[in-house]
């Protein structure tokens, strides 16, 4: 074994990010480790490499006791990892970057450089070899690339660079967070095939991504993680078959939907259900009807042509894995970043040339998934803020009180700081504040996210509450069968793209809508 | 204009009448220099006059009781400086960005009204007299030093130690990823800074007679960050531009009754940080960065893109 962690335990407060994790990654292997969003993956990351302490437990990587240590004297000895939110230095050249990663084996030149000694010229040479042979390993070209600022690269070569950079350390084990997140699929292919390069000159790797197609076909072994346990651990077959994990992807509801068909389900028969699908009708007259919309963030295409129309009374859901464009899309409809091409048209006003604040005039109100109440205000404040700019105050505060009529729960805490509210009130709170802005639209992005199971149950109560009051929904969800069971009609979205759509029931009892959660 | 006038014609004249500004540019060019060292390593420190009054003190008073000679004050003073700067920098320097300025803005106030003003060694905020004092030596020492540090320091961001205060600066947690103890380095950068400000302390009470507390307060903080902002600190040869700059504006804006200089010279100040914000000497050469608020030259509007 090379990195064995025994019991890990982490909490932030409340919430229990590690929960006594144990697993083995044994030495030459390509491990995996998934887990839905929040199951506490990264944290396990940071806790191992250094950056978090452990408030329980050990890491072992060999003979070596990790735990304890500082990170850079985990990376000393032979931990290397990469960040899930690329951490280049972004002003040095690519080859500066991967020289930075040598540092621990260099000789101390500190004196030789004031002295202006050539000794140092010798060393730097060889440095400068190595990073060239890094950067090749890699697929980067050290003439090209290597002269650039990092900052500057292309996505894909980011991410690359900062492998090699890892690599720079001469690691024991390479920690991989996410690394094809936000790639196309060719450049998923191109990390697939450095990943096991890589793993043929016996580096052992852990590799964490939420892409399953990428995990499950590069890893020896996986292990799933949720909320802050590990659930399942084996070959990856056993595991993308397990019902506990297909019950921890899919969201609750997954059981009766494994009774009904067996989660060992082959992939040749999921391959085969895709083109059965029927499209459900859309319909003719839409309040929102979005068009062929490309939105890109620098080189990544987010969302890749993607049309949708919702009518005006339908709860629409946009489900698919992370990762998969859905919050790109609600953002880009409200304004927030800008669609690069396409059409989007609510309610006969062009979304893409118009400012946020005259979208959400028009009814068009975003609840955000980051929720981005103001914790220090009070929840009566936070209420209040919502109605700031109409001129009748008698009206606006009776509103607010049937507001508080219709989520009690925000009525008896009307005078608590919001920061003190659990994550489901908080996410009550956001509903609230954006049913205030009067919306003929609401969007909901990630309402159940990091929700306890019974506070998700009370928040698609009061979603179903608030459809039933006559407002038009578009709901994004990754707990994709609590949000088919309300939705009249839903969109599955995997890389960007729309692949598969129909009535919520349809896709309910649709295997494919599991593939694009676990890929296959 | 007179002033620059002169410059081009008559150096040796030149010389001759601002050789107090010329001391003061290279005393400011040390400042400076000790300045660079911490935000190269991506420190917002702002402890420089409370070292340099430990080394103005210091190298005074030890000549003013034991007539040790002024080279060995000054080395006490540094010395002294960098082992303040270790007892300061154990707490502090867990603290980062803005927290950390106003935690060495601390450490100069509790520095200045705590120590100086209430010593009666150190003239209690009178000042202290300083008859060893040789102005038209020390210009020399000033300039010779200033040339060899800023040459070290060059020499120092071009090896292994300086390339690791360049990855702490752009990104901690990456440095760290890399194995570099990042905060080894960073005590190492404030030591070091404090060396510096502690030794242009020495120099500059060697210029002048007199010790003046109010010399080391929070002005001359605000006015040693402006030198590295203004210069760019990411080239050790920028805050030391700055300080020319910036100490020899005053005097190129002199225009004989015209009382507005002060103002003249905020606002070149001003314009130059709209147009270069990565400071004098920063990366990209000479040219001018146009805000993205500025309207575009009708040249540049109608080329494509």
């Amino acid at each position: 074994m090379l990195l064995r962690l025994d019991d890990l335990r982490r909490h932030f407060g409340g919430v229990h990010a590690v929960d006594g994790v144990s697993l083995e990654v044994e030495k030459g292997s390509i491990h995996g480790l998934i887990g839905p969003n929040g199951a506490g993956k990264t944290t396990l990351v940071n806790v191992v490499t250094g950056y978090v302490r452990t408030q329980g437990g050990t890491a072992w990587l060999e003979n070596d006791k990790l735990t304890g240590r500082p990170p850079h004297r985990i990376a000393a000895l032979g931990v290397a990892r990469t960040f899930q939110n690329i951490r280049l230095f972004g002003d040095l050249t690519a080859l500066e970057n991967v020289m930075i990663g040598m540092h621990t084996r260099l000789h101390d030149d500190t004196l030789a450089q004031l002295a202006t000694l050539p000794i140092f010229r010798r060393d730097e040479r060889s440095v400068v070899n190595d990073a060239h042979k890094l950067m090749e390993t890699v697929g980067l070209d050290p003439s090209e690339a290597g002269r650039r600022p990092a900052g500057q690269l292309p996505y894909g070569d980011q991410r690359r660079l900062e492998i090699a950079r890892a690599l720079a350390l001469r690691p024991r084990l390479l920690i991989l967070d996410e690394p094809a997140a936000g790639m196309n699929p060719s450049e998923k292919q191109g990390i697939r095939e450095l990943i096991e390069r890589l793993n043929a000159d016996g580096l052992t790797i852990l590799l964490i991504d939420h892409d399953m197609r990428l995990v499950m076909g590069v890893c020896q072994r996986v292990s799933v993680l949720n909320f802050g346990r590990k659930i399942a651990d084996g070959v990856p077959q056993e595991v993308s078959t397990d019902t506990v994990v297909i019950d921890a992807y899919l969201g609750s509801g997954a059981e009766k939907e494994a009774a009904r068909a067996p989660g060992t389900t082959e992939l040749r028969d999921l391959e085969r259900a895709r083109p059965a699908l029927r499209r459900a009708a859309e319909p003719e007259e839409a309040i929102l009807d979005v068009q062929d919309v490309w939105v890109s963030y620098g080189a990544i295409n987010a969302v890749r042509g993607v049309s949708l129309r919702v009518a005006e009374g339908e709860v629409v859901a946009l489900i698919g894995a992370n990762g998969a464009g859905k919050s790109t899309i609600l953002n880009a409809l409200s304004g927030l970043v800008p669609i690069a091409s396409g059409t989007a048209i609510f309610d006969g006003l062009d979304l893409i040339n118009a400012k946020p604040s005259s979208i959400v005039r028009r009814g068009l109100v975003q609840v955000p998934e980051g929720r981005e109440i103001l914790g220090r205000q009070t929840v009566l404040e936070n209420l209040e803020l919502a109605t700031w700019t109409r001129r009748d105050r008698a009206a606006a505060a009776k509103e607010i009180e049937a507001m508080m009529g219709r989520f009690p729960i925000l009525g008896q805490r009307r005078g608590l700081r919001a920061n003190t509210l659990s994550g489901g009130e908080r996410q009550l709170l956001a509903i609230a504040r954006g049913l205030l802005a009067k919306p003929r639209l609401l969007l909901l992005d990630e309402p159940s996210l990091g929700l306890a199971p019974q506070m998700v149950d009370e928040v698609f109560a009061a979603i179903d509450e608030i459809h039933r009051g006559g407002t038009t929904i578009l709901l994004v969800e990754q707990n994709a069968l609590r949000a088919l069971e309300i939705a009249d009609r839903a969109y599955v979205l995997e890389t960007g793209q729309i692949q598969l759509t129909g009535s919520g029931q349809d896709l309910l009892h649709n295997p494919a809508v599991r593939m694009a959660y676990l890929g296959g | 204009m007179d002033f620059i006038l002169q410059l081009v014609t008559d150096p040796v004249a030149f010389y001759q009448t601002h050789t107090l500004l010329i001391a003061e540019i290279g005393i400011n060019s040390i400042l400076a220099s000790s300045m660079f060292v911490v935000l190269y390593s991506g420190q917002l420190s702002l402890a420089a006059p409370g070292f340099m009054a430990i080394g103005a003190y210091t190298s005074v008073l030890m000549g003013n009781y034991w007539n040790t000679p002024f080279a060995l004050n000054l080395l006490v003073g540094i010395l002294l400086a960098g082992v303040v700067g270790v007892v300061v920098g154990l707490p502090v320097l867990r603290l980062r960005g803005v927290f950390l300025a106003i935690a060495t803005i601390g450490f100069i106030e509790a520095l200045s009204l705590g120590v100086i003003l209430n010593v009666p060694i150190t003239g209690e905020g009178l000042g202290l007299k300083n008859p060893d004092a040789d102005p038209l030596g020390g210009i020399n020492i000033v300039l010779a030093s200033l040339a060899v540090i800023v040459f070290l320091l060059w020499r120092l961001t071009q090896g292994r130690l300086g390339h690791a205060w360049d990855a702490i600066r752009q990104d901690e947690l990456a440095a760290l990823s890399q194995g570099i103890p990042v905060a080894r380095y960073k005590m190492i950068a404030f030591v070091l800074s404090a060396m510096l400000a502690g030794y242009a302390g020495g120099l500059e009470s060697h210029l002048n007679f007199f010790v003046d507390p109010t010399e080391y307060g929070v002005a001359r903080t605000v006015q040693v960050l402006t030198f590295a902002v203004l210069g760019g600190s990411g080239n050790v040869l920028g805050p030391v531009v700055g300080a020319l700059f910036l100490t020899t504006l005053p005097e190129i804006v002199r225009v004989p009754n015209f009382d507005y200089r002060d103002v003249i010279a905020g606002a070149i100040l001003i314009l130059v940080i709209i147009f270069r914000p990565q400071g004098i000497v920063g990366r990209g050469g000479l040219a001018i960065i146009r805000p993205r608020w500025w309207p575009k030259s009708r040249s540049s509007a109608s080329a494509p893109g």
